[in-house]
């Protein structure tokens, strides 16, 4: 079952609705002059495997989708990142042509959802000429989409006029904010990863959109600032991510804020509201600090700056650098304008909120107890509700949680056995202690119970007095049993 | 008028039936109908009153003049009003004594002190058990005594009407059915007062009666004209089923004991220095299962708490006998009862308007549990993370000196709120420089602006604000031209 692949916004369906057919394909080779200057956009089929956070120990679930993607060089075939998650076979298909092509990802980026592929065997596009990078496209302006998306089987063509652009979440993540492009070309099921064009060059990537009873007419692109820095950062062939300056703000509106701060009402300058320890700007911004300027534009109070004659996100400085990079700050603390050096890098606890893919679950099952480390994909599939639980993971960056526990191990469900006949109530709790050792890692776990000096294990859970005790001597006994009985394959995965 | 004249012969007929009992208390001359007007505070804006409602609900009359109700029929009462069945006279009451946890309530006629003098006091019943034949009284809408017989069937501590409140209720078997919409009724036996019928399942035909036990222990509390209120422990504690768990604890196998997971700051655990991790094996010799009942000669097993709650006061000492670490240690325990205003997050309010405090549109005010339930039936999931951790580990902020936790509720727009107008449900901690830990900090740090500013510290984003103080002073006094009152600090 193929469908065509879609990353909605404000919905749960992130899948398509019609499978696709190939029988049909035969019939486009009389048209393969016709589509010849389409050519360089092909389309994408994937089978995935997506983990099952449930039964961790579990290969997972078949599944799959078709896409769109395109030439950007030698070999080399652009499309989005949610085309290709979870991938464990990726075909491609040139226009007027029935065969598959197997492809294989050389580089993905979840945070600005987009995926580099290539041929195991590249000869069917030689002479394609891969398409040009264009420029950020102005307002008003007409764009073309090319892709497959669902409707029929044979390629499609929008197009549309460029109708904002904005500074907004990509779904696939749901944590990362990019530049965004709004179109009004129709944008469907299929499109992700296609090229949107104008004057015969690339100026996005077709890749979300809102389900038609929310709003209409609302498709995004993922415009060439994004691609170009994702092609860039690839060059040394290695993916590095997106860095950060993890702090956020307030917009500077008020007057008596403005005043109380020192600030003319000059409509320059955004409060920071905190600095993240152990980010890029942690221990340089401080709560009540105004940031005037970045790297030598002036921030408004709405936290936008102007660059290259649009108003766009300061964020937009830092979106262009790479880790290690260094960005100049102009702070105004305690009526004084302090000039700031910022050294970029990646700030790893914001990815506890983002969906992950192309992860095997971690775990381990010991005497049926399950222990996970928490995250989104985890909470989504055990639907947890405790409390422990959901402050940890909705505060793991704001409250410092992280600087603590790293990782936060849940107790996410328990293979019934005697050897835990009375713990039910403990599911969805964190492990606060194992035998008095501190749990800041799925590792610290594992280490712990492989001890066996003492005649207990006594594992404490966060916020409840009463501990979990396991008679080490029926451990044994009982973890052959529970593998067996409940086919877990191993009884732990702590990563690679 | 022809209604009058049947309710007048119902009347004397229900007369001549009961003349012959004169002493006992009965039907038409021991229950009253109590008619209550309540209106609660819009919590959502302090300083509004909701629309009113009105409940009725019968009464058990009580000597001098008294008559006892649940704690439910009284809440934010606006007015009261005691009818007699038969001749439909009426009188404004007041309550005298209430105590929401225990859900009972003691009112007298304001004015009128004689008003009762021509009814039968009833006298309590405390001896009811299994199997007993009792009766709910109430009346028709004329004024007719419908007595229903039910059945006694069993007793549990459980929930009555404050969520964290669990007292003995007895439960009896049997058809009843509600005449002139009754909440709440006395139920008899032997012409004794057995108990108040607080709940009635018609699907089950289970009736649910807080017992005179309960209603003995709430009177004697009141007898010095001084109301302290039901003991409580103070623990939370688990079961010790699990083997495994008893073997580590030392727990011999013919003892039960239950887990002490957690002790409450403030109350008698605490003062007698129980821990966390002990075992609590009897109280005053009455030894606990593993589940955490003890066997009650009447009832047999009930939740142990019933031994605090039902049976001893504020006051009272207690033998405890626990186990810790492996020996048994035998502590003498005084109940202290820590009063549930003395609480971080108010788990209950009645009778008064929420406690809040204006600042240029700022609208700030103590978290409460009726505050939390704002939020929907699964306010336990719906309301703000933090709001609900501080619910359920109050220790957090006590520690830090908080009497109560301020929020900032809402945001009215106004100009001195330019730009704030989305911030909600944030937790203060300073104004103007002083620690915020309670309301009344609140009104005292919004008379210190500093340079013509009030700064307002949270604990989350965004951090930090600043009000113009002229203008908030300025936007105050035209709020309260608006909307009555800015504060209501007590």
């Amino acid at each position: 079952m193929k469908s065509p692949i879609f990353s909605f916004i404000i919905t749960t369906l992130a899948w398509g609705l019609a499978p696709a057919q190939d029988k049909n394909e035969k019939e486009n080779t009389n048209q393969a002059n016709n589509s010849s200057r389409y050519e360089a956009v092909v389309r994408i089929e994937n089978s995935s495997l997506n983990p099952d956070y449930r039964s961790p120990w579990n290969t997972g679930r078949d599944s799959g989708g078709n896409g769109t993607g395109w030439l950007v060089g030698e070999n080399k075939f652009l499309t989005n990142a949610h085309v290709v998650s979870n991938s464990r076979i990726i075909y491609i298909k040139k226009v007027g042509d029935a065969k598959p092509y197997r492809a294989k990802i050389v580089h993905i980026a979840h945070d600005c959802d987009l995926a580099m592929l290539e041929l195991e065997d590249p000869s069917a596009f030689e002479g394609v000429t891969p398409f040009d990078i264009g420029k950020l496209p102005q307002l008003d302006t007409t764009v073309k989409v090319i892709g497959y998306p669902i409707g029929g089987e044979r390629i499609s063509i929008t197009s549309g006029v460029v109708s904002r652009i904005d500074f907004l979440s990509y779904s696939h993540t749901s944590v990362d904010l990019h530049l965004t492009i709004q179109i009004d070309a129709a944008i469907n099921p299929g499109n992700s990863g296609g090229p949107v064009i104008q004057n015969g060059k690339v100026v996005g990537v077709a890749f979300q959109g809102y389900s038609g009873n929310i709003a209409q007419n609302t498709g995004y692109m993922i415009p060439t600032p994004v691609i170009r820095r994702f092609l860039k950062d690839v060059e040394d062939d290695n993916y590095d991510h997106y860095v950060d300056l993890s702090m956020s703000d307030f917009p500077l509106i008020n007057p008596a804020q403005r005043k109380a701060l020192g600030l003319a009402n000059d409509g320059i300058g955004i409060m920071v509201a905190a600095a993240e320890k152990d980010g890029s700007a942690g221990g340089i911004l401080k709560t009540g600090d105004v940031l005037l300027a970045i790297d030598g534009r002036p921030v408004k109070s709405n936290g936008l700056i102007n660059y290259e004659g649009e108003d766009v996100n300061m964020n937009e400085i830092v979106e262009r650098k790479f880790a290690g990079d260094v960005i100049k700050l102009k702070i105004w603390r305690q009526n004084k304008s302090i000039d700031a050096k910022v050294t970029l890098k990646r700030f790893l606890p914001y990815l506890i909120a983002a969906k992950k893919y192309d992860e095997k679950p971690r775990y381990i099952m010991f005497s049926g107890l399950v222990f996970q480390p928490l995250d989104r994909n985890l909470m989504a599939a055990h639907g947890m509700k405790n409390l422990q639980v959901r402050y940890h993971f909705d505060s793991y960056v704001s409250a410092d949680i992280y600087k603590d526990r790293p990782e936060v191990i849940v107790l996410t469900s328990i293979l019934p056995d005697s050897i835990n006949s009375y713990f039910s109530n403990f599911k969805h709790s964190i492990v606060d202690e194992v035998n008095g050792v501190k749990v800041k890692t799925l590792k610290d776990v594992h280490n712990a119970l492989a001890k066996d000096n003492d005649d207990y294990i006594i594992i404490s859970l966060l916020g409840n007095g009463r501990p979990i005790v396991i008679e080490r001597a029926k451990v044994e006994a009982a973890q052959k049993r529970i593998l067996e009985k409940y086919n877990v394959i191993k009884d732990h995965y702590l990563g690679d | 008028m022809t209604k009058f004249f049947i309710l007048l012969s119902a009347f004397e007929i229900s007369v001549s039936l009961w003349s012959e009992k004169l002493e006992a208390a009965s039907v038409d001359k021991s229950v009253i109908r109590v008619n209550t007007t309540m209106q609660s505070y819009n919590l959502v804006q302090p300083w509004e009153k909701g629309a009113s409602s009105t409940r009725i609900g019968l009464g058990a009359i009580l000597p001098e003049g008294k008559v006892l109700v649940t704690a439910q029929m009284v809440t934010d009462a606006t007015y009261i009003e005691l009818e007699k069945p038969d001749t439909a006279a009426k009188t404004t009451a007041q309550v005298i004594t209430v105590d929401y946890e225990a859900n009972l309530a003691l009112l007298k006629p304001i004015n009128d002190n004689d008003f009762l003098s021509d009814r039968l006091p009833f006298e309590l019943d405390t001896d009811l058990s299994p199997k007993d034949k009792v009766e709910a009284w109430q009346f028709e809408a004329s004024g007719t005594p419908v007595t229903t017989q039910i059945t006694v069937s069993k007793a549990e501590v459980r929930q009555s009407f404050i969520d964290t409140a669990r007292f003995l209720q007895i439960q009896a078997n049997g058809p009843v059915q509600y005449r002139s919409g009754s909440f709440t009724l006395p139920v008899a036996k032997n012409n004794k007062l057995a108990g108040l019928l607080i709940s009635y399942s018609s699907k089950d035909q289970i009736s649910n009666i807080l017992p005179a036990s309960i209603i003995e222990h709430f009177l004697k509390d009141t007898e010095d004209g001084k109301y302290t209120g039901f003991p409580n422990l103070g623990i939370m504690y688990s079961q010790t089923l699990d083997e495994q768990f008893r073997k580590y604890l030392k727990l011999d196998q013919e003892n039960g004991g239950v887990f002490v997971s957690k002790v409450i700051e403030g109350a008698s655990a605490a003062a007698a220095s129980i821990k966390s991790g002990d075992v609590i094996l009897s109280i005053n010799g009455k030894e606990i299962d593993s589940r955490g009942n003890y066997n009650d000669p009447v009832w047999g097993k009930l939740s142990f708490s019933h031994l605090v709650r039902g049976k001893a006061f504020t006051g009272d000492s207690m033998k405890i006998k626990i186990l810790r670490e492996g020996q048994k240690k035998e502590i003498d325990l005084k109940l202290i009862r820590r009063p549930a205003e003395d609480y971080l997050i108010d788990p209950y309010m009645f009778d008064r308007g929420p406690k809040f405090s204006i600042i240029g549109g700022l609208v700030f005010q103590e978290l409460s549990v009726p505050f939390l339930k704002l939020f929907g039936n699964d306010w336990q999931s719906r309301a703000p993370i933090k709001m609900l951790m501080a619910h359920a580990s109050p220790e957090m902020y006590e520690k830090e000196g908080r009497r109560k936790l301020v929020i900032l509720t809402r945001t009215i727009p106004t100009p001195v709120t330019l730009g704030y107008e989305r911030l909600s449900t944030l937790i203060v901690t300073k104004i103007n420089g002083v620690p915020i830990n309670d309301i009344q900090d609140v009104d005292k740090a919004a008379s210190m602006p500093a340079n013509g500013q009030h700064r307002i510290e949270f604990d989350s984003y965004p951090k930090l604000i600043f009000l113009d103080a002229v203008l908030a002073g300025r936007v105050n006094a035209s709020l309260k031209q608006r909307i009555g009152i800015t504060k209501r600090l007590k």
